[in-house]
């Protein structure tokens, strides 16, 4: 059985939330202290995983929360910065002594988890209207209809490709379909004597998790029903899904030991692939490392029968147990705004999830933030079931057993299928 | 064996077939000695420069294809960029105060358990040992969120009543990053395995001047056992000062926070910042460096004794 640190504090910490509830002072259901109004005072924690690198805390605290104290002077936020990875066993230890940060942020995926267990506050629909959002992207901020949290950053997973390794092999359109991606990634595979120098496609410098869900969405699939209680991704569509890579292997176009390794530079820009899966944060690490190809360097949207991008990113939430409700809404509102969400896109090369940024500088300076923001109808967000925390941590070392050969397809998505149906079983 | 002479020595004792004296093939296997462990050293001194070198380099020269071992421009400044990222004198301060805690606590208490274990008759001592050795083998995860939990609801301490109820407990506060794994069972493990080693003729013979039991522990065996001392400090130190999730877990503010969580800042969910990393990461590792070269000589001496590695 596979036991990764997140996935047993996150089964320890949700399950053990409500038994605690009894012990703590503050319930984590805690749905009386939510109430909003009132007034708006008093300390709040904010438990961050935006804002990181070297200008990360001077943007926050010295430019968006000084503008939020001039609105709000009897506000005082304690910022908890946390890095990502780290972010779901901050929230669960909090959760489980109840704890819970009055404003938190969280990945995509990872509101129905939440909102299930009470543990985050619902948020008036008006929110949802204030801005100009595609519902694509409100889309992972709900749970059973309702609104429980803000987008602040968009992260999307998009196909890059090198438009010169085109050119050379006389290529003049991106694919348009899977077929069409493994003959032109066959075409651009290079061999010298006998070894793959430059593979067509690399699809594994992306997290295989959601690399699958890229490729699932593009075949139509779905990971669960609109209920989050059925596992749909067990279809044809979504073994297919997993097996292109097996066949692109086969192929010789594709190489799991072909990737971008931690600290190098991508593929791409090494001239080992043609064409990768990547994140819109390209962008500024080819300004950083290799401004020659900026201009070399093309994105497109993949699908089979239907194109999607997958599309991650950050929101923010209200804790429902906080003590200050009116504080912590007032902050979700203000970090949910277009000055605190084109600030921190601009801090981290993200897309802002507001889609009336798209005419903003930092937008338009940025041809794949712009890309992405174009294509924003046509994005797809994992997660969907409130079990979801626990089954995102088996998804890649599932799929990683069919790349390596220990089962076939059919079988990895059967076994995750299996551990997905039981995680639902357990809620 | 039979029809066979071990006995037996070669009529030629000092020279070889090809003629060298034993001392020439003393030289030889000393030099080919020193150019093996030339070699190992090379091996683990090399990610060390590496890590220098980088912290030294530009963007542009980190993602040079091939990579180039020096960089083209050295950014010096680098290192004061990434100070300017975060507080981290307060953040040195603090892993310096928590691995100094944990390692004077861990020396103090793990040494006297492991001299009770190993040289005391008590009923149920054998128990004991075993709870110690059974101890060893908890995963660190499986006790974080109970550890969480009992630091959260300590009582009468961060606003909390009698029953531990009210407020924050030990959270953010100095009792949870050095009370919660400051004794570690390895350690009484290690000090009962060197106290066993020692001859019981020197604690009878203190019995017999009348030396306490604990002046037994403390002026007669206790000097006898310095790699061990040396050992577990080291290896306490550096556990404490690597330490990145209990603190994390723990605290919220700034002004508790320790150097590794600091140096988690650098790394993004899309990008590390790579230079700034290790930058902050070469400074980091410098008390390391310097405390092994230290006691460098004890060090080995308490792992070969305790035989581990």
């Amino acid at each position: 059985m596979d036991f990764s640190r997140r996935s047993f504090l996150t089964a320890m910490g949700l399950g053990t939330a409500a038994a605690v509830a009894g012990c703590a002072t503050t319930s984590p259901s805690g749905s009386s202290a939510a109430d909003p109004t009132g007034p708006v005072e008093g300390d709040i924690t904010f438990l961050c995983a935006l804002f990181e690198g070297a200008t990360g805390k001077e943007t926050l605290e010295g430019n968006l929360l000084k503008q939020f104290n001039e609105k709000y002077p009897d506000v005082n936020v304690t910022v908890d910065y946390t890095d990502y990875g780290s972010l779901n066993e901050k929230i669960t230890t909090g959760l489980a002594s109840g704890l819970m940060p009055d404003v938190v942020t969280l990945g995509v995926g990872w509101i129905p988890p939440f909102a299930f267990k009470k543990a985050i506050a619902p948020l008036p629909e008006s929110l949802a209207t204030r801005y100009t959002y595609e519902e694509r992207v409100l889309e992972p901020s709900r749970f059973d209809g309702t609104l429980y949290a803000l987008p602040m950053v968009l992260d999307t997973r998009i196909v890059a490709y090198r438009k010169d390794f085109f050119e050379e092999a006389g290529i003049t359109g991106t694919p348009q379909n899977w077929d069409e991606l493994r003959e032109v990634a066959k075409q651009l595979t290079v061999k010298e004597g006998g070894k793959v120098t430059r593979v067509g496609f690399d699809p594994f410098s992306i997290d295989l998790r959601q690399c699958w869900e890229t490729f699932l969405f593009g075949n139509s699939g779905e990971l669960f029903s609109a209920d989050g209680r059925q596992v749909l991704f067990d279809s044809p569509e979504g073994v297919a899904s997993l097996q292109i890579f097996l066949d692109m292997m086969a192929d010789g176009s594709a190489d799991f030991a072909v990737s971008t390794e931690a600290g190098q530079p991508t593929t791409l820009q090494q001239g080992t692939s043609a064409i990768m899966m990547t994140n819109n944060s390209l962008y500024v690490q080819l300004q950083q490392q290799s401004p020659e190809l900026v201009d070399k360097i093309g994105t497109f949207v993949l699908g089979n029968t239907n194109p999607a991008m997958l599309q991650g990113g950050t929101m923010v939430s209200q804790s429902a147990s906080s003590k200050n409700p009116a504080a912590a809404r007032a902050l979700v509102e203000f970090l949910g705004s277009p000055d605190a969400v084109l600030v921190a896109s601009e801090q981290r090369g993200s897309v802002p999830a507001i889609s009336d940024l798209k005419d903003s500088e930092y937008v338009q300076g940025n041809p794949m933030v712009a890309f992405a923001l174009e294509n924003l109808s046509k994005a797809r967000s994992e997660g969907g079931t409130p079990a979801w925390m626990e089954i995102r941590e088996k998804i890649k070392p599932t799929l990683e057993t069919a790349i390596v050969g220990q089962q076939t397809a059919q079988q990895a998505i059967d076994q995750l299928a299996g551990i997905a149906n039981d995680a639902i079983g357990r809620l | 064996m039979a029809g066979i002479d071990l006995t037996a020595t070669s009529p030629r004792t000092t020279l070889d077939v090809v003629g060298r004296s034993p001392a020439s093939r003393r030289r030889l296997g000393r030099a080919a000695l020193y150019v093996a462990l030339g070699v190992i050293a090379v091996v683990m001194v090399v990610p060390f420069v590496w890590m220098v070198l980088t912290s030294l380099k530009t963007p542009a020269d980190i993602a040079a294809s091939p990579p180039t071992f020096l960089p083209t421009e050295w950014a010096w400044s680098n290192y004061a960029d990434a100070l300017a990222a975060a507080p981290f004198l307060t953040y040195a301060r603090n892993s310096l105060v928590i691995a100094v805690s944990h390692t004077t606590i861990n020396l103090l208490v793990a040494s006297m358990a492991g001299y009770a274990l190993a040289r005391l008759r008590f009923r149920g001592s054998e128990l004991v040992f075993l709870g110690f050795v059974a101890a060893l083998m908890i995963p660190t995860y499986t006790k974080i969120i109970p550890e969480f939990l009992i630091v959260r609801f300590m009582p009468l301490f961060g606003g909390n009543d009698i029953l531990g109820q009210g407020g924050t407990g030990w959270l953010d506060t100095w009792w949870a990053l050095i009370v919660p794994g400051a004794v570690t069972p390895f350690a009484v493990f290690l000090f009962r395995q060197f106290y066993l080693d020692l001859p019981v003729e020197l604690e009878e013979a203190a019995r017999l001047d009348g030396v306490s039991e604990l002046g037994i522990w403390a002026r007669i065996m206790t000097p006898l056992v310095k790699p061990a001392f040396i050992t577990v400090a080291l290896l306490t130190f550096e556990s404490s000062w690597n330490n990145f999730l209990w603190p994390l877990l723990v605290t919220r503010t700034d002004s508790m926070r320790v150097i590794q969580v600091g140096l988690s800042v650098f790394r993004t969910e899309n990008d590390t910042q790579w230079a700034f990393l290790m930058a902050g990461t070469t400074l980091a590792t410098l008390p390391m460096v310097v405390l092994f070269l230290l006691g460098q000589k004890y060090f080995v001496r308490g792992f070969a004794n305790a035989g581990i590695k």
